[in-house]
């Protein structure tokens, strides 16, 4: 699961910070979230839908005796909806001291990466969901999209979510 | 080195007497510029290897009249801050790409100081050399000082929460390239998503050195246009991105400069 790469403890390299990221799928897009905000990752279990949330929250799991909200992920990036298969999981995040979980088509593998790695994403778009997206990266002729889950949801929306 | 700055010279030098030719059958110059395309890579030639070419007699031919056009034709300009497309140190054979992706490189063409105001203003008053493409229908014409390379569009990942217009960006040898929807872009009202699909996008135009690129159904010609041959706008703030009307091709000249602009503000035609 790790990467194979060599990482070097040359001087110029030692303030080229490396991070691991956490990687899913989303359709044919790998998007990876920082390996330090992930708890856990589950396979899909039934999720309880609750009345008059916002149509962003799929519903609540209980976590071993924990109550979790779990956030519909497509729906978040202005992504059109798929079916569940057998990959799909719930990936627990935490997020300024917050506990939810996030449903994505499949988790891929942890990936490390530099600093130097990490590009910024194309500074167009105003819609709200480009503003998820921390960087990008290229990974073996990949595309990876780096999320940025601290703005996964406003204050505002983390506060409605701690009431559900 | 010398035999890497003799084989990059004759390359460029094939590719911009193709380009300089213009008495040839319609069909003839999208073969030779597809054949050099092929065999070409990205060249810089820095001052210190064009003096030296140019001490080398042995090398150039002065009584080549296409070497003369050559040489008139070719200026140095400070690329100091300019992006290659290939790392300088690959030699002009290891670029050659025969793989199934046949990516497409173009030598690129040296600008004059004319061709910088031009660039500014969107108005050439020498002649200059366009390419002629075409998406969904619409032919548009871009000037070659302007274009950063020509690229097989291949697989494009889409990101979300940006404009309906950007497709993506498309990895190429680690270098990042945003492709933007050419008809969606030009024609927002009229080219619905069931039209932009239907586009069969084969090309990426690449637009100077900006990392943006437009996608395209197919190259059409590259010809030399004199300043009379378009019908220039006025630059009075509204489609800024529209050099003017190349009169006998009925196509769009595009502003490069000013379309780089709009694209990285996010906006589209129909914005500006």
């Amino acid at each position: 699961m790790s990467d194979d790469r060599t990482l070097s403890n040359a001087p110029s390299d030692r303030n080229d910070e490396v991070l691991q990221w956490v990687t899913y799928k989303l359709g044919e897009e790998t998007y990876g979230i920082n390996v330090m905000q992930v708890q856990e990752v589950l396979r899909h279990t039934e999720i309880a839908p609750v009345p008059g949330a916002p149509e962003y929250v799929l519903g609540i799991i209980n976590l071993r005796g924990n109550v979790v909200t779990v956030i519909d992920t497509r729906s978040r990036f202005g992504l059109e909806p798929t079916d569940l298969t057998d990959n799909t999981r719930i990936v627990i995040i935490e997020s300024d001291e917050q506990v939810v979980g996030i449903l994505v088509d499949s988790v891929a593998e942890v990936v490390y990466l530099r600093s130097s790695e990490i590009d910024s994403a194309p500074n167009v778009g105003t819609e709200e969901s480009a503003k998820f997206i921390q960087g990008v990266s290229n990974r073996d002729g990949e595309l990876l999209i780096l999320v940025d889950l601290n703005k996964l949801l406003s204050d505002e929306e983390w506060e409605e979510l701690t009431n559900i | 080195m010398s035999n890497r700055s003799s084989g990059k010279k004759n390359v460029m030098e094939e590719y911009l007497s193709s380009l300089l030719t213009e008495e040839v059958a319609h069909s003839e110059p999208l073969e030779q510029v597809s054949k050099l395309l092929d065999s070409a890579s990205v060249l810089h030639i820095t001052e210190a290897e064009q003096q030296k070419l140019s001490a080398q007699p042995s090398i150039i031919d002065p009584d080549s009249i296409k070497v003369e056009q050559l040489k008139e034709a070719v200026e140095l300009v400070d690329h100091t801050q300019s992006q290659s497309l290939t790392p300088p140190e690959q030699s002009v054979d290891s670029d050659v790409e025969e793989d199934n992706d046949t990516q497409h490189e173009v030598g690129r063409v040296t600008k004059s100081p004319e061709s910088d105001i031009a660039q500014d203003t969107g108005i050439y008053t020498e002649p200059f050399q366009t390419l002629i493409f075409e998406v969904a229908g619409l032919s548009l014409a871009l000037p070659l000082t302007e274009l950063g390379g020509i690229h097989q569009l291949t697989e494009v990942t889409p990101i979300f929460g940006k404009p309906s217009w950007f497709k993506g960006v498309m990895l190429h040898r680690d270098e990042k390239m945003n492709v933007v929807d050419t008809a969606m872009w030009v024609m927002p009202d009229k080219c619905n998503e069931k039209l932009a699909d239907s586009a069969k996008n084969q090309y990426l135009i690449m637009l100077d050195d900006s990392g943006w690129g437009l996608a395209c159904e197919r190259i059409i010609d590259t010809i030399t246009l004199q300043p009379d041959d378009v019908k220039w706008r006025k630059f009075d703030g509204k489609r800024t991105w529209l050099s003017g009307m190349v009169k006998k091709k009925m196509c769009a000249l595009v502003n490069v400069k000013q379309l780089i602009r709009l694209l990285q503000q996010g906006m589209n035609s129909n914005d500006n």
